[in-house]
């Protein structure tokens, strides 16, 4: 038995897809955010039930990867029951999307969720009215509350038959949809997509071509804007009969502020300032308390054992990619995760593209793009995959460069680790400016030479609210958990592979062969180049592999300020790592991809030139 | 007077100012219908007095703008189905001509501009294939008429204002904006303006946020 929920972006999806299941699964509240399907499997009455959480969508025929993903899904009967999720205190233009939804005749019912929020702005909603227009059972709940979630599954299991609710179109449509019933066969909601220009079969596509011609030139409108007019016109209708305003409460509109250029974008600089700066300050701070408490704990005895030099060699490589990852997993991607998690979960991030849009439109951008620029601070392979919501491949060429020179959290170790630590934490900031003009410079370049048109942005806003602890914790958890399951093996693996290398002395050679790069150009110390190598697979390997080489953590002692410096702002330029590099192969294509390696080597290794004669 | 009737003496009216150089006299109205002069002259009262026609020195007959209309509509759904049996249907033209003149009164107007389309399309096609129907690449910016082209954008519109939506151009953002309910004549409420020209409206209770290029497709009409 399978479930699918289908809603809105931002209607509680997922959130009760999480309580449902009771597995983490991540709460997107920027608008498409996750295409990928999130499946989680129920025991309910002794049967096993798999519920899926399908993307947050407006529409069923539009042309987003996301609406094609759940069209395709309705029209292959991917699930035996459909549970629609409605937004109660939005409860009309909610309703646009399940007029579509009936239209696949799939057995259904529906939730009406942020009831909550609903009786807080006096909406009252009348669920036998409701439920007798819709003619599909309903359910009130209030997921932020867990309130009658728990009625979801019986009433889906026990209940769930095709909807009544039809949409009554234009008499020029209805007799379109009936003449292609007449000669083709089409069904009705095929035929609505084919008046619409969408489908695969050339011969149905045609003719609804020439009858949706028709219905244009007569009503000087296009099919589209016509249909999306009718089930609008019914979604009023329905929303109009079951929804009862009562007197609204009169609360402080915080938007005066938030989406105001005064005091809008100071708080917007504000708030991106404070979540690097405490990711800085609380990653260091417990970075350091773990490294030191794993040094004297672990690493310390595990030295005192003297075993066999290899396998010394193996067991330290193995340890210091532990106390590495756990250094830099839970004290600088943690942190970020978790303010990003909370920004998300207030609503703020659509009110940041709001008010981005402008600077963005400098850098050939727009405000949406702001989204994945944030995301990058933690971690650059989830923002290539968000390129997604930007609708244009300029937009997302111009970006991807963007985002592979935005520091994420594995660059801040770097530079945390690095210079901040040896050198200064005004040093550190220094770096992130650096890295700021070029981005700023890399964006204006980009915007003149890269092909293309660009597309605006429409964005809901959702609607802003408290963040709960616990929703926080969980997705910050869920996206932690990646980064241990996923990256702390590779990391390991690397480690040991490092130092097996080194025990067999194999870096020197390449050492040796880049040495005059290293040392007369960029005037770092001989093995700097390996650590540089090193940190291709992941940026935070490069600060570790320079302390493994070194011989000691204690950099500040092997090597000079401007050395450090020199090294720090080099690795995090230098070429994005592998995992980006794979996605970004993915999402672009190969010549971008190599455009943006090429660009960065060339970008990193110019900025140490420069550096190393200005230091010298 | 019978409809029909008057539809074809408006005709015949038409078609000889047309087809000459001055309006018909009763007698050479009476001959190009095929009628007895007297009974022309009669019914000509009827049209005269209906506001149909009126009479110029020596007697000739002319068309008021109303008569001129009717002419001018029946004579175009005759020659239209006189084409589309003869040239489509295959009958040969005078039984064409005979049965379009019983068809002209009681055809609908939306039937003959379909009928016309489709023999212009039929047409394209013979001469090569050109009539495939193709997509069009943008919306048609007004929805009713030339006369409706000088609605303001939304982006012109201030802080506060209370606007209808009209129209939207271009097809690329226009299916999202529909989704979201933005579809001719949805009220809308400006939100927010900044200084760029970027904008938050309130649509069916939800706030959204357009770039200024989004918002000068969007024509509006003011609302109180």
């Amino acid at each position: 038995m399978k479930i699918a929920l289908l809603g809105n972006p931002g209607a509680g999806k997922s959130l009760i897809f999480n309580q449902l299941t009771g597995l983490g699964i991540e709460l997107n509240r920027y608008p498409g955010s996750s295409v990928c399907l999130e499946c989680g499997n129920v025991c309910y009455k002794k049967e096993k039930i798999e519920i899926i959480d399908l993307p947050g969508i407006y529409s069923l025929d539009g042309s987003s990867e996301e609406e094609i993903l759940v069209r395709k899904f309705l029209e292959q009967g991917g699930a035996d029951i459909i549970v629609a999720v409605l937004d109660a205190t939005k409860l009309e233009r909610n309703l646009y999307l399940l007029t579509q939804v009936t239209e696949f005749a799939p057995k259904i019912i529906v939730v009406v969720n942020k009831i909550d929020e609903a009786e807080h702005q006096g909406l009252v909603i009348d669920i036998d009215q409701i439920s007798s227009s819709l003619g599909a059972p309903v359910v009130l709940t209030a997921a932020s509350e867990g309130r009658d979630i728990d009625r979801i599954l019986p009433l889906a299991l026990g209940s769930a038959r095709p909807a009544i609710l039809q949409v009554p179109y234009d008499h020029h449509i209805e007799a379109a949809i009936k003449s292609l019933e007449k000669t083709l066969g089409t069904p009705r909601y095929k035929g609505l997509l084919a008046l619409q220009g969408i489908g695969e079969d050339q011969v149905l596509l045609e003719s609804a071509g020439a009858i949706a011609h028709e219905i244009e030139l007569r009503h000087r409108m296009s099919v589209r804007q016509i249909i999306a007019t009718n089930r609008h016109n019914l979604a009023r209708k329905v929303a109009a009969s079951t929804v009862r305003h009562s007197d609204r409460k009169k609360t402080y509109d915080l938007d005066r502020l938030l989406t105001r250029v005064f005091p809008g974008v100071p708080i917007l600089i504000a708030i991106l300032f404070l979540l690097l700066l405490s990711v800085f300050v609380t990653g260091s701070w417990m970075e350091e308390i773990i490294v030191e408490s794993f040094t004297s704990s672990v690493i310390t005895p595990f030295t005192a054992l003297a075993l066999p030099p290899l396998w010394d060699r193996i067991g330290f490589s193995m340890l210091i990619a532990l106390q590495a990852g756990f250094g830099i997993a839970f004290p600088f991607i943690f942190t970020f995760y978790l303010g990003l998690s909370l920004l998300e979960d207030t609503g703020y991030m659509t009110r940041a593209a709001f008010l981005a849009d402008r600077a963005m439109h400098r850098l050939g951008l727009h405000g949406e793009a702001i989204i994945p620029m944030v995301i990058g601070f933690g971690c650059t392979v989830p923002a290539v995959m968000s390129l997604r919501i930007l609708k244009t491949r300029r937009e997302q060429t111009i970006a991807a460069f963007l985002i592979s020179m935005v520091p994420c959290s594995a660059r801040t170790v770097v530079i945390a680790g690095i210079v901040a630590a040896f050198v200064g934490i005004l040093w550190a900031f220094s770096i992130y400016l650096i890295i700021f003009v070029l981005i700023i410079f890399t964006a204006v370049i980009l915007s003149r030479i890269t092909p293309g048109e660009q597309f605006g942005m429409i964005v809901e806003m959702s609607a802003l609210r408290r963040p709960q602890a616990r929703q926080v914790l969980a997705k910050s958890w869920l996206r932690i958990k990646e980064f241990l399951f996923i990256a702390m093996p590779l990391l390991i693996v690397t480690s040991i592979g490092l130092g097996l290398l080194q025990y067999y002395r194999l870096t020197d050679a390449f050492q040796q062969m880049v040495s005059p790069i290293t040392i007369t150009l960029l005037g770092l110390p001989e093995y700097a180049s390996t650590a540089l190598l090193f940190g291709i697979f992941r940026k935070e390997l490069a600060f570790e592999t320079l302390a493994v080489l070194a011989g000691t953590a204690d950099l500040g002692s092997v090597m000079t300020s401007a050395q450090l410096y020199s090294f720090a702002i080099v690795s995090v330029l230098f070429i994005p790592c592998t995992s980006t590099i794979a996605v970004l192969y993915r999402q672009l294509g190969a010549r971008i991809t190599a455009l943006i390696s090429l660009y960065t080597v060339f970008l990193g290794l110019l900025i140490g030139v420069v550096i190393n004669i200005l230091m010298k | 007077m019978q409809l029909s009737l008057r539809e074809d003496y408006l005709e015949a009216i038409q078609h000889f100012s047309e087809k000459n150089a001055h309006p018909p006299r009763y007698e050479e109205l009476a001959a190009a219908l095929g009628k007895p002069e007297p009974m022309v002259r009669s019914d000509m009262e009827d049209l005269v007095s209906s506001g149909d026609v009126f009479l110029l020195p020596g007697e000739m007959i002319s068309l008021t703008a109303q008569g001129q209309q009717t002419g001018v509509s029946v004579m175009k759904k005759h020659e239209t189905l006189q084409c589309f049996l003869s040239e489509i249907l295959g009958m040969d033209s005078s039984s064409a001509s005979d049965e379009a003149c019983t068809l002209e009164h009681t055809i609908s107007d939306e039937t003959i501009d379909r009928l016309g389309r489709l023999i212009v399309k039929q047409e394209e096609e013979r001469r090569g294939g050109r009539g495939r129907h193709r997509w069009p690449d943008s919306l048609p910016r007004c929805r009713a008429g030339e006369a409706d082209c000088h609605y303001p954008s939304i982006s012109d519109c201030f802080e506060g204002e209370n606007v209808i939506i009209h129209y939207i151009q271009g097809k690329a953002c226009a299916k999202r904006l529909l989704d979201l309910g933005m579809v001719p004549g949805e009220k809308a409420t400006i939100k927010r303006k900044l200084s760029n020209g970027a904008l938050v409206v309130q649509v069916k209770g939800c706030d959204v946020a357009l770039s200024p290029e989004i918002a000068s497709a969007i024509g509006v009409e003011r609302s109180l």
